[in-house]
């Protein structure tokens, strides 16, 4: 029996109220294995990254219960005032732009969180240094952004996500703007991430070509969210 | 930790530097205009200081010879002499003249004193070229900035002067360049009239005007008696009014001066308000560029506190830098002003705790901007 990384209960959201209510998430159930790399697939509006966000800690659901490991974070409200705190502790998240902070330099962008989280400069450094040697970017460690190509950029983005050590790899459409080659390497390269690291990774897509690649395909259908094995 | 804001600036130094140089330029103005104020004050007492004198006594209920006109006979210098305490007294005449130069005329104030009396006006160490006036008629010394060398003539009124002697540093209260002439020669200038006038008066019956007149008669003391006390002596029986040192001092620098220091200080409020809404808009305009950046940080867990830093720590930078420079540029410039300006580092610590203290209050639009940010407007769309 493998260990839950993410345990969803009825969660319910809605945007707006009385004459302007949208219901974007009526009832869902699921929950996520660690190791286990899930996409997240729905038609555009259908609440995808509304329903990630509120599994990053993000976006505040309208009720229901999210646990992240074994910690109970939501019960029809937050659990904690420190949702940012259990961001950059448990979770690392990637999008469809690297959204790496400009003024700061490769190195300086995978360290921050750590670094936040009160692990040294040093210590921070050397495990950066290792994620970016993994990623084949470590002579870029003191460039900027400006200076990177968007491949190498979506590199520095996977690493920083990792930085934190992070329980969950939440990813919001990662491969949109990449071509299947690259596609099915950033897939991959997740898959890999939750194995060796033992973490649950969601990722955002609408491209069937990565469903095999995956442990399991979500959708939500009618505001509903329904899981699906791959049997590949 | 990383400190954001140093990264944020080194990333955009040039931006920084020229926005700060902009800021403190208008901080450098500020600082002109202060001390333009403090040269005022010492202008206005440099020629009480240099006749240094213990008694003033002027026309009965004017607050002369500075502040107000007043006109006084010379001869009550004699009886001032035969006053318990005075020791020495004598008379004085001040007045506007424009000396011939060129390309224009320059105004100046002429002081009138007897060169064989008991004051000399002229501090000796106040001449820079020539010598002291030593003849009763048609020698002048003058200030250095009125451009005059020594031996050169200077015609005023129906008569040529001489300049035998330069002086430096020395104006009137009101900051024009002194000259320095025979209390005849003074009297005549002032009191006397053309010959067409004299004409003119005598037709219709008026003759022998007085020209025996001064405007303030000044007296020094014995050792041993007050100020105070003598003073009053002369105000109960000679109907006068008379101002000790300390008196002259104050209504040099309240009274002719006050009406000017309201106007100064309302152009240096007015400034260090521009100023601070120029900061306060600058760092509401870095906060904005950097929202993209803020929401994303927020979402990846970083806190506020953090975020926060920078944005106050980028403001202090800039209210600092902009101060130095500030205080660079007025160093640059104070000395091309035509009146005095007196920089004074008191006055430059109160400014920079004033553009601190509104420069914090400024960075509070930035704090609020952060505070406001919305995480997953990062990635909206
Ligand atoms: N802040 C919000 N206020 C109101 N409606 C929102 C807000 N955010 C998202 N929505 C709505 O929720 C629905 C799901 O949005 P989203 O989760 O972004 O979809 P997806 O990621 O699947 O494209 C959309 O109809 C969108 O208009
Ligand atoms: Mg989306």
């Amino acid at each position: 029996m493998s260990e839950k990384s993410i345990r969803v209960e009825n969660l319910i959201k809605n945007f707006g109220e009385g004459e302007s209510l949208v219901e974007v998430i009526d009832g869902a159930s699921f929950s996520i294995d660690k190791g286990e790399l899930v996409a997240l697939t729905a038609p555009s509006g259908a609440g995808k990254t509304t329903l990630l966000m509120m599994i990053g800690c993000v976006e505040e659901p309208t009720s229901g219960t999210i646990y992240l490991g074994d910690e109970k974070v939501y019960d029809n409200k937050w659990l904690t005032k420190e949702t940012r705190k259990i961001r950059r502790e448990k979770i690392g998240f990637i999008f469809q732009a690297h959204h790496l902070i400009p003024f700061l330099t490769v190195l300086e962008n995978v360290t921050l969180v750590p670094q936040t989280n009160g692990i040294s400069k040093k210590d921070s450094e050397k495990d950066a240094m290792e994620l970016l040697k993994y990623f084949e970017i470590s002579d870029k460690a003191n460039a900027t952004s400006a200076q990177l190509s968007g491949g190498q950029n979506q590199r520095v983005s996977i690493a920083r996500a990792l930085a934190n050590k992070p329980e969950i790899i939440l990813a919001d459409e990662p491969t949109a703007a990449l071509d299947l080659k690259r596609s099915v390497d950033v897939v991959k390269m997740l898959k890999k991430i939750a194995v060796d690291q033992n973490v649950a990774v969601v990722i955002v897509t609408h491209d069937e070509a990565m469903y095999p690649l995956c442990d399991r395909i979500i959708k939500i259908e009618n505001k509903k969210v329904i899981s699906t094995e791959v049997n590949s | 930790m990383i400190n954001l804001a140093q990264k944020d600036i080194a990333h955009s130094l040039g931006k920084f530097i020229v926005t700060s140089m902009g800021v403190g330029m208008l901080l450098g103005i500020v600082l002109i205009m202060i001390g333009v104020y403090r040269g005022m004050i010492v202008d206005a007492q440099i020629l009480l200081n240099d006749l240094d004198v213990d008694l003033w006594v002027v026309q009965e209920d004017t607050l002369g010879p500075f502040a107000e006109a007043s006109r006084i006979h010379e001869s009550l210098k004699e009886t001032l002499r035969a006053i318990d305490g005075v020791d020495k007294a004598g008379a004085l005449t001040f007045q506007n003249i424009q000396l011939p130069a060129t390309p224009k005329p320059v105004r100046v104030v002429a002081v009138g004193f007897d060169p064989h009396g008991s004051f000399n006006a002229i501090k000796p160490e106040r001449i820079i070229a020539g010598r002291t006036l030593q003849r009763s008629h048609y020698e002048i010394v003058v200030t250095d900035k009125t451009g005059f060398k020594v031996g050169e003539t200077i015609k005023l009124g129906r008569n040529n002067f001489k300049v035998v002697g330069i002086t430096k540093g020395t104006v009137s209260s009101g900051g024009d360049s002194l000259v320095y002439i025979s209390l005849k020669d003074a009297q005549e200038l002032q009191f006397s009239y053309s010959n067409n006038r004299i004409r003119n008066d005598k037709a219709r019956g008026i003759i022998n005007r007085d020209s025996h007149m001064v405007n303030t008669i000044v007296a020094s003391l014995k050792p041993g008696y007050s100020n105070d006390m003598v003073a009053n002596a002369i105000r109960r029986f000679k109907h006068k009014s008379v101002y000790t040192k300390a008196e002259q001092k104050t209504i040099l620098t309240k009274n002719l001066v006050e009406k000017s220091s309201k106007q100064i200080g309302m152009f240096t409020a007015i400034l260090v308000a521009v100023s601070t809404i120029i900061i306060a808009l600058i760092i509401y305009t870095m906060t904005l560029e950097k929202m993209k950046e803020i929401s994303i940080m927020k979402l990846i867990g970083i806190p506020n506190s953090l975020i926060i830093k920078m944005v106050v720590q980028e403001t202090l930078l800039l209210a600092f830098i902009a101060f130095i420079f500030g205080n660079i540029f007025a160093y640059l410039i104070y000395d091309k002003f035509p009146k005095r300006v007196v920089l004074e580092m008191p006055d430059a610590w109160m400014l920079l705790i004033v553009i601190i203290v509104f420069a914090i209050l400024s960075s509070l639009i930035g704090v609020k901007k952060v505070i406001s940010a919305d995480p997953a407007a990062a990635i909206g769309g």
